[in-house]
């Protein structure tokens, strides 16, 4: 979170759980997600069909984190419907990037 | 320059979307209808072979997912009720019994049918029967919410509710808003609340009519009804899980399909195989007319040393051809167990509705076969198989009265041998009478009244043109194909069909193929100055008859030949040639294997045997009575294939 600070005027709701994911949808207006595929809970592909499912979030960013080596997931990631991914470990300045410019363009 | 219509381009897009919708769903079709005939075995079992539930679950998912894609809704429903039947099999809220089985076949031909009613643009048919016995089925275990969760591998919490037999199971809804979060009401301290009372089975996000999200969650738990007092003032709905699930939960728009095919296979579109295949065949052709060429030189004088290294490298191309020719053969092959599950199916339902009962063997399902030949010989197979249980077995008291097993046993069998495929068609059934069909037969003037039939004669007349041992076409068979259809088809294809009979042992009816079509072995003969190939697997024989054996019989002519009196048909008359061979006559012998059905073709000259590329001759106007198509040899000149089942109803009108 914090390479997303020089973001600016932006908020910040941090889940913990897929479920908990999904309350944030419901309880206010969020413009991107940033979805880790490993959770407790649900898997981070269920978190997104079930975003994509949604006629409300059919359109909104997702960028999805994966694990090096897990490309089945990330593939399985893209086909659900995500926007971008990234491989974690990631460089700060990669995932503020991707941000910014999906930001931009909504 | 045509302008182009974003209208038309996007109906071509559908059309083309459609195709691949309907290919996937024949694939998972296919899958599904393995796996339910596994799955049979297991019937009454306390624990059913979970890889087996997941797999069917996964098709029936995807199923789900690409009909949404496509707005075949009937399709999708039916495709979910079975996706939440499964699921309740595979979580043991439910048993699987002989109805529940009977209830996933039913749905799966249904559903089969939905989608064929899509393709052939004819009316669904309707659903809301099976829908509501799958749903008795998933609910008289517990009912099953919408899934919104579309994995088949539940949350890693969502454990089986077994083991809680003393717990009862509640549905909690929770849909959180601004207010309740404010107060510290949110999904999480929902899951801590529950967890504090007991065993939290499933926990999956809903989305409601109007767009709002919620959590279901089912809890096993030994708690009293009282433990949820007051709940609904935190927005939670509290409800016994035995009831079914509200209305007010619609589901949620499908999750996107998930791929399920190996990740290594292609889908090709048959023509691109056909079109290959031609390629191939011209390598054939060019390579012939260099070996014609080197004999060329070979004669001409030039020295040994000079055309030696060319005939090395020429017998080199010939080799590598021979290898590319079966690649792209092997490329066209499918196992033909594929044909045989559907069979099963054909079998099963006959049975339920005959009152007979049949147990289906099948050997060499991995026999493989040309793709083109396995969907056209799909129909005379089934026609075959139809008719073995409906006309071949005997009712299961009559069986019992003849000291055989109560269930019938009808046996399919592929095998290879050489360049040929066999699939036979077995019954230990009651098998044909002899004397009825001779009847039947001399009274539509087929044979002499009181003659008696061999194996060949007696499927000459079941294949007869409208001939039927029945008076009036039954449910199982005597629909669409007849055994004319079967024997045309199975010919068509360069094959040859065989039966045999015994009474009150059984039929069996024995379909003899080539590996494939495109590429044949051929008899060369020449008739009235031109040039013939006839498909080498429909020549039975070939001799030379002399002038004098030739009889001429009313107005036809015959030739005495194997003890028996052949009739002939000149090729050059049949085609109105001009130029007929005075001489000895050339006669090749066409099909019934020796028996009744023979029929000699007289030709000029037999010129040779070659291996020639089948270009079926597609224009209307092009096409003529007798010629199935066209072909080059190496000389660069056009040969006309001659079309065997064509050439013996015109011999027929004939003689």
């Amino acid at each position: 979170m914090a390479s997303l600070r020089p973001l600016g005027a932006v908020a910040f709701s941090e889940a913990g759980s897929g479920l908990e994911a999904i309350e944030r949808l419901a309880l206010g207006a969020v413009e991107l997600i940033i979805l880790d595929l490993n959770m407790p809970d649900m898997h981070g592909v269920e978190v997104l069909e079930f975003v994509r499912g949604h006629h409300a979030y059919r359109e909104l960013p997702v960028v999805v984190l994966t694990t090096r080596g897990d490309e089945a997931s990330r593939a399985e990631a893209l086909a659900a419907g995500a926007t971008r991914y990234l491989t974690k470990p990631f460089a700060p300045q990669n995932l503020h990037e991707c941000v910014r410019e999906l930001l931009d363009a909504a | 320059m045509p302008t182009s219509n974003p209208d038309n381009e996007e109906g071509e897009f559908f059309g083309q979307f459609l195709n691949e919708y309907y290919a996937e769903c024949d694939e998972h079709l296919t899958l599904v209808r393995r796996n339910l005939l596994a799955l049979e075995a297991q019937v009454g079992r306390p624990q059913v072979d979970h890889a087996l539930l997941d797999e069917l679950f996964r098709s029936f998912h995807t199923l789900k997912g690409i009909s949404a894609m496509v707005g075949l809704s009937a399709a999708e429903q039916l495709a979910h009720h079975l996706e939440s039947y499964l699921r309740a099999l595979r979580q043991q809220e439910a048993a699987l019994d002989t109805r529940g089985l009977e209830t996933l076949l039913t749905a799966t031909s249904l559903l089969e049918q939905v989608i064929g009613a899509r393709r052939d643009e004819k009316p669904s048919p309707d659903i809301g029967v099976v829908v509501e016995q799958l749903e008795a089925l998933t609910l008289s275990g517990s009912p099953e919410p919408a899934p919104e969760s579309s994995r088949a591998d539940a949350p890693p919490h969502a454990a089986p509710a077994n083991g809680a037999a003393a717990k009862r199971t509640w549905r909690v809804e929770f849909t959180p808003t601004p207010a309740l979060a404010e107060r510290g009401v949110n999904v999480n301290s929902v899951r801590a609340r529950l967890q504090g009372l007991g065993e939290i089975v499933r926990a999956t996000p809903q989305v409601r009519k109007q767009g709002e999200i919620a959590f279901l969650f089912v809890v096993a738990t030994d708690a009293a009804e009282s433990a949820f007092g007051g709940w609904e003032a935190d927005g939670l709905t509290v409800a016994p899980f035995e009831e079914e699930a509200p209305a007010a939960v619609a589901t949620a728009a499908p999750a996107p399909a998930v791929t399920l095919g190996a990740a290594n296979v292609v889908r090709v579109d048959l023509a691109r195989l056909d079109e290959l295949m031609r390629m191939v065949g011209e390598l054939v052709v060019s390579r012939a007319r260099l070996e014609d060429q080197l004999k060329g030189l070979k004669r001409g004088g030039v020295p040994a040393a000079t055309w030696r290294p060319l005939q090395e490298t020429s017998h080199t191309i010939g080799r590598q051809l021979r290898d590319l020719r079966d690649g792209v053969m092997r490329v066209r092959m499918v196992q033909i167990g594929e044909t045989f599950e559907r069979m099963q199916f054909v079998v099963r339902d006959l049975t339920r509705e005959g009152g007979k009962r049949v147990t289906l063997k099948t050997e060499g399902r991995e026999t493989e076969i040309d793709k083109f030949l396995v969907e056209r010989m799909t129909d005379p197979l089934m026609h075959l198989v139809r008719n073995a249980v409906t006309h071949g077995l005997e009712t299961p008291a009559e069986r019992e009265a003849r000291g055989k097993f109560a269930e019938g046993r009808i046996k399919l069998c592929a095998a290879t041998r050489g360049e040929r495929v066999f699939v036979e068609v077995e019954d230990d059934g009651r098998g044909i009478d002899r004397a009825r069909v001779a009847a039947r037969a001399a009274a539509r003037g087929l044979v002499e009244p009181g003659a008696s039939l061999s194996d060949a004669a007696l499927l000459d007349v079941l294949c007869a043109p409208g001939f039927s041992t029945r008076d009036e076409a039954d449910r199982g068979s005597g629909r669409g194909v007849g055994m004319d259809v079967v024997r045309n088809t199975v010919e068509e294809l360069g094959g040859s069909l065989l039966l045999e009979t015994k009474r009150g042992r059984g039929t069996r009816f024995v379909v003899e193929l080539p590996l494939t079509l495109a590429l044949t072995e051929a008899l060369i003969v020449g008739a009235g100055g031109q040039r013939f190939a006839v498909p080498q697997s429909a020549v039975r024989e070939v001799f030379e008859a002399e002038p004098g054996a030739v009889k001429r019989f009313e107005n036809n002519e015959v030739v005495a030949h194997r003890g028996g009196a052949l009739p002939l048909v000149r090729l050059a008359r049949l085609f109105n040639l001009e130029g007929e061979g005075q001489g000895a006559a050339r006669v090749f012998v066409l099909g019934g294997g020796g028996g009744a059905g023979a029929l000699g073709v007289v030709v000029d000259r037999v010129i040779g045997q070659r291996e020639i590329v089948v270009r079926r001759i597609a224009d209307p106007l092009a096409r003529a009575a007798g010629v199935a198509g066209a072909t080059e040899l190496g000389d660069g000149r056009v040969v006309l294939i001659l079309d065997v089942a064509a050439l013996r109803q015109l011999a027929a009108g004939r003689l």
